[in-house]
């Protein structure tokens, strides 16, 4: 080893020791720091004092080095711990809004950084199209096809005040070809080649030099399918497929919430709906205008037709929004089962009984209702964030597995947050909000009868003392608070808190 | 009576090492084998509870000898208390380090 590579190595710890004086309190980090380049100083001499400088010996004083980060993480954790401020937080509001907070920062964060979290908050706010409707004929359950080509012939050369748009879909079982290779047999949906424009869904990896070429049918493909038989591979858009007989083209990707358009397709062959043939019932799309979305009630639309014959037909129009609950609508579902079956694990009461007829003022009680009302929020928040992390982080966009972990988390995460902001709140003192601490046994529950039996928890800041009785009865059925006068002062007197 | 304070075996290493005469940190590593991130945090802890105490070399004296200078610690009244105590509590702690043992 060279001369050069030695002061090379003196930079590098000197450089280790300026990093780890940064944790150091700046009151004590310029001392600190001489203390450590003194001993950097004499731990080099007595390590090099043959005059030959080894990898070994650099290595034992880079060792020598990195234990002085440890040493400031120390001095810094006495520092807090020496800080009356720090002291002051603990047990306070302030400190428990501060984990809220961090916790929902940190889920925030992942629902930006997950891929998968970000495409569905993406699509489920941009992609859905208001207006556009599955219709039925009236009775029908969707999952049986009932309407006819004909019928969506005669609704588009009719006058179409309330619709723009209609788009027709049968589903068939066909053998599907890739190469020389059989991919097996598929559910096929003969379509509108506007099915994904009136539905509102666009296509992923759509080629746009794909779109024009009509010498060769077009095939897009349901995502699940694209997933689990080309492994998700972008590439497959442009390639050609034997459907049936017939070559076709796959020029796109279904979106993941084209799994809810009713016949369970695997992929989309779209065709001109004058080269669908007559024969057998498939399902309808279609888009409402401006007026149509007016006569929507409740997601649903009842559309009556009158044929040559004066004959009434009846239909029903089902709105995709209703039929696909996005994130947001799953999110306020679980919350609201959780708020139905927060009785069931908690008392939902705050307890806020008194021995004495003291009230704390109108103020301190707003202070406190709004501390209740910010941790509810940031619960909720945290409930959101959570959910559609764990819930789409690896599922695909809008599937129904990701939906119901996204249910089952919400429910979970803000049914247990809110017992746990209850409790939280019931332990508060209602002055200072500060937690109530030193929990004393007092009395025998033996002896509840005869006299008191509990808990008793005191506010380390003396405002007051909560009981919580051991056994509920019913003198005594829920906690009361005593707010403590002047002649419990001496009790805190050294305390230096209040 | 103030009870004795209990030290840990590495304190108690760091107590008699620096009553044996090592003064400051590097030297005490070398007798104790103790790592640099024990030895130091372990020291500032001491510090604290008053058992060491520390006071920095003067700098003619570094300079006479063309060294930067160094924080030398010593035992404190308590300090001296809290060892006699660790003996007893630990009593190869003498093997270990004995008493004789002066800085270089």
């Amino acid at each position: 080893m060279t001369p050069r590579s030695k002061s090379v190595f003196h930079a590098l710890d000197r450089g280790l020791l300026c990093c780890a004086s940064l944790l150091v309190p700046e009151m004590q980090r310029a001392e600190w720091r001489l203390e450590w380049e003194s001993e950097l100083w004499h731990a080099r001499r007595s390590n090099g004092s043959s005059g030959e400088v080894s990898w070994r010996t650099e290595r034992e004083i880079a060792d020598f080095c990195f234990g002085a980060f440890q040493d400031a993480a120390c001095l810094r954790c006495l520092c807090w711990r020496n800080r009356r401020r720090f002291a002051l937080l603990h047990g306070s509001a302030a400190q428990c809004l501060f984990w809220l907070t961090g916790l929902l920062l940190v889920s925030y964060l992942f629902s930006i950084l997950l891929p998968g979290v970000r495409a569905e908050l993406d699509f489920s706010s941009a992609q859905m199209r208001p207006g556009s409707i599955l219709i039925l004929e009236r009775g029908a359950n969707g999952s049986v096809p009932t309407m006819a080509i004909d019928q969506v012939r005669i609704w588009e050369r009719g006058r179409r005040r309330y619709f723009d748009g209609f788009a027709f879909y049968r589903v068939a079982a066909e053998s599907v070809g890739f190469g020389a290779h059989a991919a097996g047999t598929w559910r096929i949906a003969e379509a509108s080649s506007n099915l994904f424009a009136v539905a509102g869904w666009s296509q992923h990896y759509l080629a746009a030099d794909q779109e024009p070429r009509r010498e060769m049918q077009r095939l897009v493909l349901s995502e699940l399918m694209w997933r689990n038989k080309f492994g998700a591979n972008p590439d497959i858009v442009g390639t050609v497929l034997l459907v049936g007989s017939q070559p076709a083209r796959v020029v796109g990707i279904a979106p993941g919430d084209a799994w809810r358009l009713p016949g369970n397709s695997d992929a989309w062959l779209l065709t001109p709906d004058s080269e669908i043939s007559s024969s057998g019932r498939g399902y309808v799309v279609a888009h409402l205008t401006r007026r149509g979305r007016a006569e929507m009630w409740g997601g649903l639309v009842d559309i009556a037709f009158y044929d040559a014959r004066r004959s009434e037909h009846d239909f029903l129009g089902k709105a995709f929004q209703e039929q696909t609950p996005g994130p947001a609508n799953i999110y306020w579902f679980g919350v609201l089962l959780a708020l139905l079956a927060l009785p069931a694990i908690a008392s939902v009461s705050l307890a806020e009984y008194s021995f004495s007829s003291h009230k704390p003022s109108r103020t301190l009680r707003a202070v406190r209702l709004g501390f209740l009302g910010l941790k509810v929020l940031l619960i909720m928040s945290i409930a959101w964030f959570s959910s559609v992390d764990l819930a789409y982080w690896h599922s695909p966009v809008s599937s129904p597995s990701g939906a119901y972990i996204q249910l089952v988390t919400c429910f979970a995460v803000f049914l247990f947050g809110m017992r746990w902001t209850l409790l939280d709140q019931r332990q508060r003192c209602p002055v200072c909000l500060r937690r109530v601490t030193n929990p004393a046994q007092v009395g025998l529950a033996s002896r509840t009868f005869l006299a008191w039996n509990g808990t008793e928890l005191i506010c380390a800041s003396g405002h007051t003392l909560l009981h919580i009785p051991g056994l509920p009865t019913s003198w005594f059925s829920t906690q009361r608070w005593l707010y403590l006068d002047t002649s419990w002062d001496f009790l805190f007197a050294g305390s230096g808190v209040k | 009576m103030a009870p004795e304070p209990k030290l840990s075996h590495t304190a108690a290493m760091i107590l008699q090492a620096i009553d044996a005469g090592l003064i400051y940190g590097f030297g005490i590593m070398e007798m104790t084998g103790l790592p640099s991130g024990t030895v130091y945090p372990a020291m500032r802890r001491l510090e604290r509870d008053k058992l060491i105490c520390s006071r920095w070399e003067r700098q003619s004296v570094a300079d006479a000898e063309q060294r930067p200078p160094r924080k030398y610690y010593k035992l404190t009244a308590g300090g001296t208390a809290a060892l006699r105590a660790s003996r007893n509590r630990y009593p190869l702690l003498e093997r270990m380090i004995p008493a004789e043992v002066k800085q270089s």
